[in-house]
């Protein structure tokens, strides 16, 4: 691997509420090339955090602080407002949870489309209509022409989220973050989706941060894991390896899932140790 | 104890009319655990609310304990039946404590002693008595559904009626619920009806299950079986493939 695509040291995102402060991040370091990322984490681990973080979305009245947020030389931190909306949507692109919300209800799929890739590139209304039919093709939507002049409520779940993994992906961007891409989804559709994802990212070379708190579906789908506990990454590992994972949080959350192949009666639990979170 | 022949629900009427539940027939046993799967949409979660009361029977028969439902559903029914629903964030009163949520099956029902009555039934799930008087937001996911289920318990039902329980938990919370749900229905007897999504959950629970898609069921099957991945149906294959994981799917496709 040669220079990595982003670099994170000692992220740390801190909400200050009226009830005090909330640290939801607390000093995440990664280095991600073009390669697939899995964080992995509960509620409240902080993992979807991490990720708006680093395109800078986090909400008010959040604050971001880091030693080091870079993405391909670029500087995240210091950047001006101009600079990170040209990354944002062209370069690094996000696939949230739910096509429900996130898709404009008001306009058409083929619209939002066009909308996405013009922001980004200069080219004639003609050329993104062909792009974004491209993209719908790509997504294996089976009638592209039909599907670009529909309203995100006439499509199902899992033809939204394609339509958004389009959109996110017509700009062909370096980094694509998908956080619970397929949360929102029928196991059979969230596989049809995934492979769709893990495709298109092989093919273009992409790097991926996929965000999900499912464990085992991110680690047959990632290279690399990074498991979060209360805002911290307790354990990194190779998908691969998780077998032989060290970290008792992340045994525990392997170990509690009711599985098809062994009847485990009770089922273990999680005893959490509150040493986890120092 | 639960005899379901032929039940139909139908919403709608002419053109708009949406069939979603047609001619479902399971029987469960006294004590024993039924499953209901099936995706989004398939009407497994319909089924529950139709016994229940809560969707209308256009078609077919409910028989509790070899009497037929009557609609309205009278209070012995609800003395028998209860329901547990899959959100607790939106189940439970968001201004009512836990005492006065367990409270209320008891008035209704013209319950004495609810004061005992309460503090066994947090017992019962595992809360202790400083659980009593909070309310649902000072609770986490997975103690708001220990009340959901205590408020169910409370009237000592016979069946209850469980909606995907644990789909909104975390994986580790998932389990403590698991795991409560299986030791109360060993210990108090109970039948359930169980539906969910996730086949390793219905595994877990159940001995007996339906597959269900589009409103029609398509194969009972037992656990056993499921955990053999003996499937006759291609849906109910294809449900087992997409539980164990993401790779080996892809890889098959590829190597072929």
């Amino acid at each position: 691997m040669t220079k990595p695509l982003l670099e994170v040291e000692d992220l740390r995102v801190r909400f200050h509420l009226r009830t005090g402060t909330v640290d939801a991040v607390r000093g995440v370091s990664f280095q991600l090339g073009r390669e697939r990322l899995g964080i992995v984490g509960e509620s409240g681990s902080g993992k979807s955090q991490t990720g708006r973080a680093i395109l800078g979305l986090t909400p008010p009245p959040g604050e971001v602080a880091a030693k080091k947020l870079s993405f391909d030389g670029i500087d995240l931190l210091t950047a001006s407002k101009r600079t990170l909306r040209t990354l944002r949507g062209g370069r690094i692109s996000m696939v949230m949870q739910d096509p429900k919300y996130s898709l404009n209800p008001v306009m058409t799929i083929g619209e939002q489309i066009i909308e996405a890739y013009q922001a980004h590139a200069k080219v004639s209304r003609a050329e993104a209509r062909d792009k974004a039919l491209a993209m719908l093709e790509a997504v294996k939507m089976r009638d592209p022409g039909r599907v670009f002049a529909l309203y995100p409520h006439e499509v199902s779940g899992g033809m939204g989220q394609r339509a958004m993994i389009a959109m996110m992906l017509v700009t062909d961007p370096d980094l694509l973050i998908a956080d619970e891409p397929t949360s929102a989804l029928d196991v059979t559709v969230s596989m049809e989706v995934l492979r769709i994802l893990d495709e298109l990212v092989a093919e273009r070379g992409m790097g991926l941060i996929f965000v999900s708190h499912d464990l085992k579906l991110v680690s047959s789908f990632c290279d690399r894991v990074l498991v979060m506990y209360a805002g911290r990454v307790v354990e990194e590992l190779e998908a691969k390896h998780l077998r032989e994972a060290q970290h008792p949080y992340t045994r525990g959350l392997m170990n509690c899932l009711p599985t098809l192949a062994a009847d485990v009666r009770p089922l273990p639990t999680l005893n959490r140790d509150p040493a986890w979170a120092l | 104890m639960l005899d379901i022949q032929n039940l139909r629900v139908t919403y709608g009427t002419g053109r708009l009319q949406v069939d979603a539940v047609k001619d479902v027939s399971f029987q469960v046993k006294k004590g024993a655990a039924y499953g209901l799967v099936g995706e989004s949409g398939s009407g497994k979660s319909t089924v529950l609310r139709a016994i229940c009361g809560l969707a209308p029977i256009s078609g077919g028969r409910v028989l509790v304990d070899g009497t037929e439902v009557k609609t309205p559903r009278d209070q012995t029914f609800y003395r028998t039946v209860q329901m547990v629903f899959q959100d607790p964030y939106a189940s439970l009163h968001p201004r009512h404590t836990v005492d006065r949520t367990l409270a209320e099956p008891l008035a209704i029902h013209g319950e004495k002693n609810a004061e005992e009555r309460i503090a066994q039934a947090l017992r019962e799930v595992g809360l202790g008595p400083s659980f009593r008087f909070r309310y649902p937001h000072q609770l986490s996911g997975g103690q708001r559904q220990r009340i959901a289920i205590a408020r169910a318990l409370i009237l000592r039902p016979k069946v209850l009626l469980l909606d995907e329980p644990t789909s909104a938990l975390d994986a580790s919370v998932q389990a403590e619920v698991l795991n409560l749900l299986d030791e109360l229905r060993h210990k108090m007897g109970l039948t359930y009806i169980l539906v969910s999504h996730d086949l390793a959950v219905v595994a877990h629970l159940c001995d007996k299950l339906l597959v269900m898609r589009h409103g029609e069921g398509v194969e009972e099957t037992t656990a056993a079986a499921l955990r053999h991945g003996t499937a006759s149906n291609d849906y109910t294959q294809s449900l087992i493939h997409a539980s164990s994981g993401y790779t080996r799917e892809v890889l098959k496709p590829a190597a072929a």
